[in-house]
């Protein structure tokens, strides 16, 4: 039986059906939760705005990729304009939020950079003196963390002294190609922590997953089946478990009783009609930006400022990594179209905090192939890449033939990923004149990048420059903070112990309403400065764990 | 001018030829300029607004005025004609792009860092992390 067949059969619940578990957003997390919760014999249906992927519709190996993908998979919804997202008002941030909806979330976009959160990441506080120590630790999440990678398939190599030790990864790690060894000649010029790269693209067949052939195009949409993303990992075995999945389904609104407890959801079907979905518990699974804009949605005449925010903090303490890149062209030949894409090497030099460098905490740094000649030209036809002092003719005439031919094949980007401190000024609201394609209101949201880490990617680009030339660039462009960076949405419903302070407890119950739970990055404390994809999985299975195990003691209507 | 005559000159002017590589016009035909526009019938409006300026004007100066007052039709212009470009077999061929090939590789093949001594450099360094326990 195929998983279409199996995602069709029966996935919406019958009238007035009431089920255990209603999980919003099939990625990442929401699927987690719906596989572990489906196989320890609960009901649950999953509510997903977007469809399933068409592995057809990825144009990786065709002549038009650059083309078609700048568009159709641009990881800005605003870009992409399918109407299965929800717009995001962008005119008061610096730096714009990326997302995708459809079975697997966000990760149908990203680069499977597969990366923990360090040690320090769970105790900012204690050791930095900023932000919150996170409720629970490293050693409480790494037998999560490892039990996560082997449901995802990841690749990688063990040994990493950036890193308490750990158990081998599933499989080996990708072929590390020409832009890797020469982002680690420089780095080694340097006397600089590498490591090769690890990511969530199996080496080998795994399950629906196919092995990585390279082909480079991750952060469009992988048409060979290789990246690994829960519409392949998770979702046959979730529905094969008895999960139910029902696509196109934007929900609107958390329904609760007189009591405050929640009672279900109400959702907006494929043919526009409102249905309400009756559940014990309800899961959000919906990103940093969706989750929040979901409590924002719910609040009625007893909550009017949105559910559970008698905190006030629902929205607030939103993260997403300020970023910067550095392109580098060498004169040898680099391959520099072939992947993996996400990282072949990547450095935690310098992620720990060292005062004597005018800023706490740190960063993550990846190296990337810079990809085909039209995204290294620098013109990419956008008006937004000429300067607004500067000359199109920059970029065009005998100036394109040479910057193509300095930088295609021969140069490499590394990506400088930045921890954010939470602030409270930093958040999602609704948009009071933008809405979506069902005329729900859309999320604003309101962001600067903070003084801190305007001097954390300063001196980090610094550094990194210092590393590109001492592996011999003859060129280096710098883009920073690059605005299209917001991947890592983080903070919104944060988690801790004090209701007056926080959402969420550790588990991701809100203190509020205790049937309600949130385990997406929006619960994170901090930040960190890693891809947070493996500990959003990791996190999500943790709290799955627990909610099983409390399930005669879960509170409900 | 036609719409074919009045694109290419845009086109050429943008891409020209340059050493071994041919301008525009040599390796792509308006045929090849429609189906790029089949795949992005988003950039329709703003390329039918971009090769409406008056073709009195020369090439450089339509394009300057595009770039000041319509930045959707001269982010339509150029990226049709940059993609178009580079989906030439010619082009291709030119600077040695397969476009994004598959690489079949050997999983277990030993990694170069493990023999030659350099990720052997990066563990002699030491640990780099915090540890945290009792906080």
């Amino acid at each position: 039986m195929t998983v279409e067949v199996l995602a069709e059969r029966g996935a919406r619940a019958r009238r007035d059906e009431e089920v255990d578990v209603v999980i919003v957003g099939a990625g990442p997390s929401g699927s987690v939760a719906a596989l572990h919760l489906a196989r320890a014999g609960i009901s649950v249906v999953v509510l997903e705005q977007g469809e399933w992927p068409d592995y057809a519709d990825y144009t990786g190996a065709r002549p038009e990729h650059e083309l078609v993908s700048t568009k159709l998979w641009h990881p800005n919804p605003n870009v992409r304009d399918n109407p299965n997202d929800y717009p995001v008002d962008t005119s008061t941030t610096d730096i714009n939020p990326l997302m995708f909806a459809g079975v697997g979330g966000s990760a149908t976009l990203y680069g499977a950079q597969w990366m923990h959160f360090l040690p320090s990441d769970f105790r900012v506080r204690s050791m930095d003196g900023v932000a919150e120590d996170w409720p629970f630790t490293y050693e409480d999440l790494l037998p999560y963390q490892l039990e996560i990678e082997r449901e995802v398939g990841v690749s990688g190599l063990a040994g990493d002294p950036a890193y308490p030790p750990r158990g081998a990864y599933p499989f080996p790690a990708l072929p590390m190609g020409s832009v890797g060894q020469r982002g680690a000649l420089g780095m080694e010029k340097m006397g600089w922590h590498w490591w090769p790269g690890s990511n969530a693209i199996p080496s080998e067949k795994f399950g629906e997953l196919n092995p990585c052939v390279r082909r480079g195009t991750c952060l469009t949409g992988c048409p060979e089946g290789a990246k690994s993303t829960t519409d392949r990992s998770h979702w046959p075995l979730a529905l094969k478990a008895g999960a139910r999945l029902v696509t196109r389904a934007r929900v609107k609104e958390i329904e609760t009783n007189e009591q405050g407890l929640a009672t279900g959801v109400i959702y907006v079907d494929a043919n526009g009609r409102d249905r309400r979905q009756r559940a014990k518990v309800v899961i959000l699974c919906a990103n940093g930006v969706g989750t929040p804009r979901l409590l924002l949605m719910s609040g009625g005449p007893r909550t009017p400022d949105g559910l559970a925010n008698s905190s006030g903090m629902v929205g607030k303490r939103l993260m997403m990594h300020p970023f910067a890149s550095v392109l580098a062209s060498y004169q040898d030949p680099l391959d520099s179209w072939r992947g993996p894409f996400g990282q072949q090497v990547y450095s935690l030099e310098f992620y720990e905090t060292d005062e004597s460098r005018g800023f706490v905490r740190g960063s993550k740094w990846n190296c990337m192939p810079s990809g085909g000649p039209v995204g290294v030209s620098g013109a990419t036809g956008s008006k937004v890449y000429v300067a607004e002092s500067g000359r199109f003719q920059d970029f065009w005439g005998a100036n394109l033939h040479e910057n193509v031919a300095r930088r295609f094949g021969h140069s490499l980007i590394w990506g400088i990923v930045g921890e954010d401190l939470p602030e409270e000024s930093n958040q999602v609201v609704l948009s009071k004149d933008l809405v979506d394609s069902d005329g729900l209101p859309a999320p604003q949201i309101v962001y600067k990048v903070n003084e801190n880490s305007n001097r954390l990617l300063k001196f980090n680009i610094d550094r990194c420059l210092e590393s590109v030339r001492a592996a011999g660039a003859i060129e280096t462009l710098v883009s920073t903070p690059v605005r299209e960076s917001g991947w890592h949405l983080i903070g919104t419903t944060v988690m801790g112990d004090d209701p007056k302070r926080s959402v969420v407890d550790q588990w991701g119950a809100c203190h509020d309403v205790p049937n309600l739970y949130v385990m997406d990055a929006s619960t994170f404390p901090t930040s960190g400065a890693t891809n947070p994809t493996a500990t959003i999985m990791a996190v999500a299975l943790r709290n799955t764990r627990r909610m099983i195990a409390e399930r005669r003691n879960q509170k409900v209507a | 001018m036609s719409n074919e005559n009045a694109f290419l000159a845009l086109a050429d002017f943008l891409i020209p030829a340059h050493g071994k590589m041919p301008k525009f016009s040599d390796v792509c035909g308006y045929a090849d300029v429609e189906k790029s526009l089949d795949f992005r019938i988003d950039l329709k409006p703003g390329f039918a607004r971009g090769i409406a300026v008056d073709p009195a004007t020369g090439a450089e100066a339509r394009l300057e005025s595009l770039n000041k007052e319509d930045g959707e039709a001269f982010s339509a212009i150029t990226t049709i004609a940059i993609a178009t470009y580079y989906m030439s077999p010619r082009v291709r061929e030119l600077i040695g792009y397969p476009g994004q090939e598959n690489v079949p590789y050997d999983s277990k093949a030993t990694q170069i860092y493990l023999t030659n001594g350099s990720l052997g450099q990066v563990v002699a360094r030491g640990r780099k992390y915090r540890p945290t326990p009792g906080l």
